[in-house]
């Protein structure tokens, strides 16, 4: 192998690495060839006892604070180049706006489901008023001489009333489910953002 | 030896080689070598270290048409070796203590 292909190997491998640490080792390992073939070994040979560029690089990396490797990872490998940035503008008309379509379908989509807990809450709601309604107007149909549509409204007010705390468990473990769910999906999200700059 | 250890003579073994002159990289290599068994790439990130410590400085040199980083120490550096030496002071007396002979120990 010779220097060239060393050097060329070990910068493969360490294009991860920030600038000022690029620079500095391939500096180091270049010097250390040079170092050697002036001490009298032919190129090959100082390449050899230098061992090999994979074994070089994960030395390097070894040694490096973990925050440095993690912020080296992250950021922006190329700026994107100026065709793309016109493209990008030029089309805009077109992307933003299905964008904003996208956006809002996932957002209606989830409104739509938050809706359906709401919606059960209200009937819950309802049947806890009716109850109660019917309940305080009982008495004043027993006044009013209709005691028997007095005593239908009593037994109606019952039954609502258990069908209203029925309801308000059901009600409760859907919007709890709802909330997990939506959790769920938010995570799905944030990891499909993620993963691309996941450390590997 | 234990690699902990081992880490940290051979910090020390770098100050030492450039403690009474400065050095470059392949010549501090050639001079530890003989005591104790270190490679390139294990040498450059106790450079880094030393550095980052402020325990050494470093220069760039021209030498015959290309550059070269010349390592110097630092008073911070000095004081690692002699902190170094006051530790293995202790530790001789504790290795003398650990293979003494049962018939000569006297009881203190």
């Amino acid at each position: 192998m010779t220097k060239r292909e060393f050097l060329d190997e070990l910068r493969k491998r360490l294009s991860d690495l920030n600038d000022e640490d690029f620079v500095s080792s391939v500096a180091y390992y270049e010097e250390m060839i040079d170092d050697r073939m002036e001490d009298g070994l032919s190129e090959e040979e100082a390449v050899e006892a230098i061992g090999t560029p994979a074994d070089a690089a994960a030395q390097i990396l070894k040694e490096m604070p973990l925050g440095k490797l993690i912020k080296a990872r992250v950021k922006p490998k190329n700026k994107l180049p100026v065709w793309a940035i016109v493209l990008l503008i030029v089309g805009s008309p077109i992307w933003l706006s299905l964008l904003i379509a996208a956006l809002s379908v996932v957002i209606s989509v989830y409104a739509a489901l938050w809706s359906v807990i709401a919606s059960l809450w209200a009937v819950d709601l309802s049947v806890a008023l009716g109850a109660f309604a019917s309940f305080v107007g009982a008495p004043i149909l027993f006044a009013t001489g209709f005691g028997w549509t007095g005593l239908a409204s009593i037994g109606a007010a019952l039954f609502m009333a258990g069908f209203s705390i029925f309801l308000f468990f059901g009600c409760l473990y859907a919007t709890k489910g709802m909330c997990i769910l939506a959790k769920q999906i938010f995570l799905l999200i944030k990891r499909a953002f993620v993963r691309k700059e996941a450390v590997q | 030896m234990d690699i902990q250890m081992k880490r940290g003579i051979l910090d020390v073994c770098v100050l030492a080689a450039i403690q009474y002159e400065e050095s470059y990289g392949y010549q501090i290599i050639k001079d530890i070598k003989p005591y104790v068994d270190i490679s390139e790439s294990t040498l450059y990130p106790i450079l880094r270290r030393l550095e980052g410590a402020h325990l050494l400085s470093v220069r760039t040199a021209e030498h015959s048409g290309r550059l070269r980083k010349y390592y110097q120490i630092t008073p911070a550096g000095r004081d690692r070796i002699e902190e170094f030496k006051e530790e293995w002071k202790e530790m001789i007396s504790i290795f003398q203590f650990v293979t003494r002979e049962g018939d000569n120990s006297d009881k203190t």
